[in-house]
C-alpha cells in the first residue's frame, strides 16, 4: 500500500515536470515583455472600442499611423473581467505596457511596486506644464506620479426640457424644487429619474456630488483614519433626502433589474425626465430624439448641506497606468513615452473632444454649440462662474470594498431594500 | 478474480429499437400528448423570444419589445463586422476537439484502473472519491491559481493554456459515469480475454472500450457542450484575438458604458444554431449512451 | 486479470488524469484555503489574520443571504426541478407521437450558455419590459410582480430558471433509465392489470433508485455551482438580496479586491458543496443496500 502511493506520487512528479518542461519549450509566450519590437499593448475596460468608445480607437489609429516604427494593440474586456485580469497579471508579473484600471486598484499595485513612476515622461517637452494640478494630483502615492487621467469626468443630471415645459417645471436648483418636480413627473406618469442598478450599480454619480455638498472632502481623511464615522448626522441627512425622492417615486419600477446602458436608452426614447450620468452621453444624447431638448445640471444645492453647495463635478476619471517593466526595455519605454506624448498633446485632446469627451489637460477647445449643442452644455455647466469641482469623485478616493459599499447604500435607498441607517451603516462597516 | 472488485451481474440487454407496442389511443392518450406539446412549447418559448428580439432594434427591444415594426438583419450585420465568427468557431473546434479527446481517453483509464484492476478496493475507492470531490468545486475558485499555472509552464497565450482546465474540470463528472458503467461490466467477457493472453492496454482499449461507445460518446457530446460554452476560463486566459472563442462573442457588445443588446442576441443567435442542430443531430447517442448501463 | 494488474501498470493507468487533476483542481483549492487566513488584496503580500475571515463571514449578512438563496434554489431544485423532470421523462417515453423530437426540443436550454440564459431571462422576467408582466397584464392580471429586482422574489425566480434551464437534462437521464428497466416486469404488471400509476408506484421509482441518486447528487452540486444566471439576471441585486453563494464570493474577490475573503467563501462554498453532494452519495449506497 505504501509502495504504491510513493511509486504513485515520484511518477506523478515526474510527469509533471517532464509536462512543465515540454511546455516551456513549445508555448508561444505572448505574456514575457523580452521581445523589442516597439509593440506595446494597451488594454482598456470596453470589449469593442471601435464602437465603445471610439475617442481612446481613434487616438491609437492615428498615433499608429504616425509611429510607424511603433505599435499599438488595442484590446479590451467588459469592466469587471478587465479588473479581473489586471489584478491577476499584476500578482503574476504579466500586465500590459499600458492600460486602463479603477484607481483603488491602481494604488494596490503602486504598493507591490507593479507600476512605473511617469514623473520623467511628463516632465519632457513640458507635458505636466499642460495639466491643471487637480488633474494630476490624485494619481500621486509616495512621491510618485503613478497615473495620468484616462477622461474627465463631468457628472451630474441630463434632463428633458421638453418634458420638463409640458409639465410646466422649471429646470430646479435646489433638493426642494427637485422634489416637487419628480412629484408632478409622477403624477403624471412619466419616469421622473433614469437610473439602472443591475450590474452597474457605479451609475449614482449625481449622488456622489450630493455627498460633497454634505461635506464628504472635508470628511473621508477623518473617516478613514477612524477619527469620524460614515454614518454621521449630516450624510444621514443626505440619505433621508434620497429616501425622500425615492418615495415620491423618483425611481423607474424596473431600476434594480435595469442596466446602466438600459436606463440611458429609456432617457433617449423619451421615457424618462432625467438620468444620472456624465459627459460620456452627450454624444449618444445628441443623437437620439431627445438630442434637441436635452439640458445638463449639476445637481441640487441643499439648504441642510455642508460648506460649499455650489459644486459641479469635475474630475478625472480612473487612470491609465503603466507597467514597471517597461523600463526594461527601450523599445517599448519609448512606444509608451510617444503615446503618452501623443495623447496629451492638443492633437491627441482634439480628438477627445471630437468624440464629445472634454479635454483632460488645459487645451481649450472651440466647441460648437450649434452642432454640439448637448455637449456644449455639459462643458458650460461645468464652467459655471462661482461653482467649482471637488478634487475627486467620492467613491475614487477609498477602497474598492468601501466603493461597492457607497453605491449599494445610494441604490438601497433609492429601491428601499435599505433604511438611511443601515445605507450609511453598511458603508461605516467596511472602513478598517 | 478478487473478490475486492464489485462484480454485479451483467445490466439485462437493452433492445434499442423496440417496435413500437399497439397502444391505446384513448382520452389519455390525447391529454398526454396535448401537455407534452404544451410543456415543450412553453420551454421553448424564451429561446422563441430571444430569435424574435434578435431582428428588432435596440431602442425597440429596451422600449417597446412588443412591437413587431422595424424588423431587420441589422443586428446580424453588425454581430458578424465585429466578430471574426471563422475564426471564433476554429478556436473552438479546435479547443473542444483536443480537450475532449485527452479528456475522455485519460478519464477512461483512470476509471478501468480504478474498476477493473484487482487491487485492495480501498485504494481504489480513496482514489475515485478523491477525483469525485472534483464535482464540487466552483470554477471561480480556481482562475487565479490556473492563470499563475499556466504563467508558471509557459503555456499563457496558447490553446494548451485553456485546454489544460477544461480537462481537469471534466475529469470528475467523466469518472463518475465511466467508473459506474465498468463496474457493471461483466467479468466473463474479461476472463476469456485474459485466457487469450490479452495484454492489459489491449485489454483496455480493444476489449472493453468498444463496449463502452455509448457511454463516452455521451461523455463527448456532455464535455463539448461545456467547452463550447465556457467563459470564465475563457476571458480571463485569452488575451490574444486570435485566440478568441464563440463563448466570448456575445461579452464583446458589452461596454462600460454602451450595450448593444441586439447585436448579442444576433450574436447569441448565431452561436446557438449550431448548437442545437449538433445536439439534435446526436440526440440518439446520448441517450444511447446513457441507456447503456452508466445511468441508472 | 489478477496478473495484468500490477502496481505499475496501475499507476501508469491512473497518472495522467490524477497529475492533470490534482495540479488544475485539487491544488487551487489548497492554494484558496492557504489565502483564506489572509487579508490579501490579490496583488501585494499578505498578512496572516488566522481565522479573522471566518469570524467576518459570521457576521456578515450578505453571506447568509447568499447562503439562504442557494438553499432555495437547491429546494426548488429537489422539490421541482427532480419531480418534474421524472414525470416529464415518464410521459415522453410513452404514448406521445413524436416524442424523440420533443425530447430534443426539451434538452435545448440545457445546451445554451449559461450567461446567455441570464440575459435571455432579464427579457421575460423584468418587470417593466418582461414578457411575463406583459403577459399578466394582457389578460387583465392587475398585479405587477417584482419577479427579479424585488426584495423577495428574485432567489425563486432564479431557481425557476435554473429549473428551465436543467430540465432536459434531467429528463434525458430519467428517460435513459426508464428505457433500462427491463420490459418483461413492465409486460407482467401490465397483464396483471396494473394501471400506469400502480406501475409508475411500484415498478418504475423503486426500480430508478440509483437514477434518482445520481441525478440528486448532480443536481445538488450544480445549484453550488449557480453563478452566470444570477450574475446576468440581477448582478446578485438589489444590494446583494438575490446573491448566491459563488456570486457572492466573485463580489467579494473580484469587485472589492478582497482576495483573501473571497477565498474564504470559496472554501465555505466547496465545503458545503462536497458535504451536500457526501449526503446524497451516502444516502444512496444506504437505500441500495437496504435494497
Amino acid at each position: 500500500m505504501a509502495s504504491l502511493s510513493r511509486r504513485l506520487l515520484l511518477t506523478a512528479t515526474a510527469s509533471a515536470l517532464f509536462v512543465t518542461a515540454t511546455a516551456c519549450g513549445s508555448a508561444v509566450n505572448t505574456a514575457d515583455g523580452s521581445s523589442s519590437d516597439g509593440v506595446i499593448t494597451l488594454s482598456m475596460h470596453n470589449p469593442d472600442s471601435k464602437t465603445q468608445d471610439p475617442a481612446t480607437w481613434q487616438l491609437v489609429q492615428e498615433f499608429n499611423a504616425e509611429h510607424p516604427d511603433m505599435k499599438i494593440k488595442l484590446e479590451g474586456q467588459p469592466v469587471d473581467q478587465h479588473e479581473q485580469r489586471m489584478t491577476i497579471a499584476a500578482q503574476s508579473g504579466t500586465l500590459p505596457e499600458i492600460f486602463w484600471v479603477y484607481d483603488s486598484l491602481a494604488k494596490t499595485m503602486v504598493k507591490s511596486g507593479d507600476l512605473l513612476d511617469l514623473t520623467p515622461i511628463l516632465e519632457e517637452n513640458g507635458l505636466k506644464a499642460k495639466f491643471a494640478p487637480s488633474m494630476l494630483a490624485g494619481f500621486q502615492q509616495g512621491g510618485m506620479q503613478y497615473g495620468v487621467p484616462y477622461q474627465a469626468l463631468i457628472t451630474g443630471f441630463y434632463y428633458n426640457k421638453a418634458i420638463l415645459d409640458e409639465h410646466r417645471i422649471a429646470v430646479p436648483e435646489t433638493f426642494e424644487d427637485l422634489l416637487a418636480a419628480v412629484k408632478k413627473l409622477k403624477a403624471a406618469g412619466v419616469v421622473p429619474i433614469a437610473q439602472g442598478a443591475n450590474n452597474s450599480s457605479f451609475s449614482v454619480w449625481a449622488f456622489l456630488t450630493m455627498l460633497d455638498r454634505f461635506g464628504y472632502e472635508a470628511e473621508y481623511p477623518k473617516i478613514l483614519s477612524g477619527e469620524a464615522r460614515y454614518d454621521n448626522a449630516d450624510f444621514l441627512r443626505l440619505y433621508e433626502h434620497v429616501r425622500e425622492l425615492a418615495e415620491a417615486g423618483a425611481f423607474p419600477a424596473n431600476m434594480n433589474t435595469q442596466t446602466y446602458a438600459q436606463a440611458v436608452a429609456s432617457y433617449t426614447a423619451g421615457k424618462a425626465a432625467f438620468l444620472d450620468a456624465g459627459v460620456w452621453e452627450a454624444a449618444k444624447i445628441q443623437q437620439s430624439e431627445v438630442g434637441p431638448s436635452t439640458g445638463f445640471w449639476a445637481g441640487p444645492t441643499f439648504s441642510d448641506g455642508v460648506g460649499e453647495q455650489r459644486l459641479v463635478m469635475n474630475v478625472p476619471s480612473a487612470p491609465f497606468v503603466v507597467s514597471a517593466k517597461v523600463k526594461e526595455d527601450k523599445e517599448k519605454y519609448a512606444a509608451v513615452k510617444a503615446f503618452i506624448q501623443f495623447y496629451y498633446s492638443d492633437a491627441g485632446q482634439k480628438i477627445l473632444v471630437d468624440n464629445a469627451q472634454p479635454p483632460v489637460t488645459t487645451y481649450r477647445p472651440q466647441v460648437d454649440s450649434t452642432k454640439n449643442p448637448v455637449f456644449a452644455a455639459v462643458l458650460a455647466e461645468a464652467a459655471k462662474p462661482g461653482w467649482t469641482s471637488p478634487k475627486a469623485q467620492p467613491d475614487l478616493v477609498v477602497s474598492a470594498a468601501t466603493a461597492s459599499a457607497m453605491y449599494d447604500s445610494f441604490y438601497g435607498v433609492m429601491g428601499g431594500s435599505l433604511s438611511p441607517e443601515e445605507a450609511a451603516g453598511n458603508v461605516q462597516k467596511t472602513i478598517k | 478474480m478478487s473478490t475486492d472488485v464489485r462484480t454485479r451481474p451483467a445490466p439485462p440487454p437493452v433492445r434499442e429499437t423496440d417496435p413500437p407496442r399497439p397502444r391505446r389511443r384513448g382520452r389519455g392518450a390525447v391529454v398526454a400528448t396535448a401537455v407534452a406539446y404544451l410543456i415543450t412549447f412553453v420551454i421553448l418559448f424564451p429561446l422563441l423570444w430571444i430569435v424574435l428580439l434578435s431582428f428588432q432594434t435596440n431602442d425597440n427591444i429596451l422600449n417597446h419589445p412588443f412591437s413587431l415594426s422595424d424588423l431587420s438583419l441589422a443586428n446580424y450585420q453588425r454581430a458578424m463586422e465585429t466578430l471574426n465568427l471563422l475564426v471564433m468557431y476554429k478556436n473552438t473546434l479546435i479547443l473542444a476537439v483536443v480537450s475532449v479527446t485527452v479528456g475522455l481517453v485519460i478519464s477512461y483509464m483512470a476509471a478501468f484502473a480504478l474498476t477493473r484492476m484487482v487491487f485492495r478496493g480501498r485504494t481504489q475507492n480513496a482514489l475515485r472519491y478523491y477525483f469525485l470531490v472534483g464535482l464540487a468545486i466552483p470554477v471561480y475558485v480556481l482562475l487565479f491559481p490556473v492563470y499563475r499555472l499556466d504563467i508558471a509552464f509557459g503555456l499563457f497565450g496558447s490553446y494548451f493554456a485553456l485546454i489544460l482546465p477544461y480537462i481537469a474540470v471534466t475529469i470528475p463528472f467523466n469518472i463518475l459515469l465511466l467508473t459506474g458503467f465498468l463496474r457493471d461490466f461483466p467479468e466473463e467477457i474479461e476472463q476469456a480475454a485474459v485466457m487469450d493472453g490479452v495484454g492489459l492496454w489491449r485489454m483496455a482499449w480493444k476489449v472493453v472500450f468498444p463496449l463502452m461507445r455509448p457511454v463516452v460518446a455521451t461523455l463527448a457530446i456532455l464535455n463539448v457542450i461545456y467547452v463550447w460554452n465556457e467563459f470564465p476560463f475563457a476571458v480571463t486566459l485569452i488575451n490574444d484575438p486570435t485566440l478568441t472563442t464563440v463563448s466570448l462573442g456575445v461579452s464583446q457588445f458589452q461596454g462600460v458604458y454602451s450595450v448593444d443588446h441586439g447585436a448579442m442576441m444576433a450574436s447569441a443567435t448565431l452561436v446557438l444554431l449550431p448548437q442545437l442542430v449538433i445536439y439534435a443531430a446526436f440526440q440518439k447517442q446520448v441517450i444511447a449512451g446513457m441507456t447503456a448501463g452508466a445511468v441508472r | 486479470m489478477n496478473w495484468l494488474s500490477t502496481r505499475r501498470h496501475f499507476a501508469l493507468m491512473v497518472a495522467p488524469a490524477l497529475i492533470i487533476y490534482s495540479v488544475y483542481m485539487i491544488y487551487p483549492i489548497l492554494y484558496s484555503l492557504y489565502y483564506s487566513f489572509s487579508d490579501y488584496d490579490g496583488v501585494t503580500a499578505t498578512d496572516f489574520t488566522g481565522l479573522d475571515n471566518y469570524r467576518q463571514m459570521a457576521q456578515d449578512d450578505a453571506f447568509w443571504t447568499s447562503l439562504r438563496n442557494t438553499g432555495i434554489i437547491l429546494g426548488i431544485a429537489l422539490f421541482l426541478l427532480i419531480p418534474l423532470g421524472f414525470l416529464l421523462a415518464v410521459l415522453l417515453s410513452g404514448r406521445v407521437r413524436g416524442s424523440g423530437v420533443l425530447r430534443a426540443l426539451v434538452f435545448a436550454p440545457a445546451v445554451i450558455a449559461p450567461i446567455l440564459v441570464g440575459l435571455i431571462w432579464i427579457f421575460i422576467l423584468d418587470p417593466e419590459i418582461g414578457l411575463v408582466n406583459a403577459f399578466l397584464l394582457a389578460i387583465g392580471v392587475p398585479a405587477h410582480p417584482q419577479w427579479i429586482g424585488g426584495p423577495t422574489l428574485s432567489p425563486y425566480s432564479i431557481g425557476l430558471v435554473y429549473l428551465w434551464q436543467q430540465i432536459g437534462f434531467v429528463l434525458t437521464i430519467f428517460y435513459a433509465g426508464l428505457r433500462m428497466l427491463p420490459r418483461d416486469v413492465m409486460e407482467a404488471a401490465s397483464l396483471d392489470g396494473a394501471g400506469r400509476r400502480q406501475k409508475l408506484r411500484y415498478i418504475q421509482i423503486p426500480m430508478l433508485r440509483e437514477t434518482f441518486g445520481i441525478v440528486t447528487a448532480l443536481v445538488v452540486t450544480g445549484v453550488f455551482k449557480v453563478f452566470e444566471l444570477v450574475y446576468a439576471l440581477t448582478g446578485g441585486g438589489p444590494v446583494h438580496l438575490s446573491e448566491v453563494m459563488v456570486s457572492y464570493m466573485y463580489h467579494i474577490t473580484f469587485t472589492t479586491q478582497q482576495y483573501g475573503y473571497g477565498m474564504a467563501l470559496a472554501v465555505v462554498v466547496f465545503v458545503v458543496g462536497a458535504l451536500a453532494s457526501a449526503a446524497t452519495f451516502l444516502g444512496n449506497r444506504r437505500k441500495e443496500e437496504a435494497s
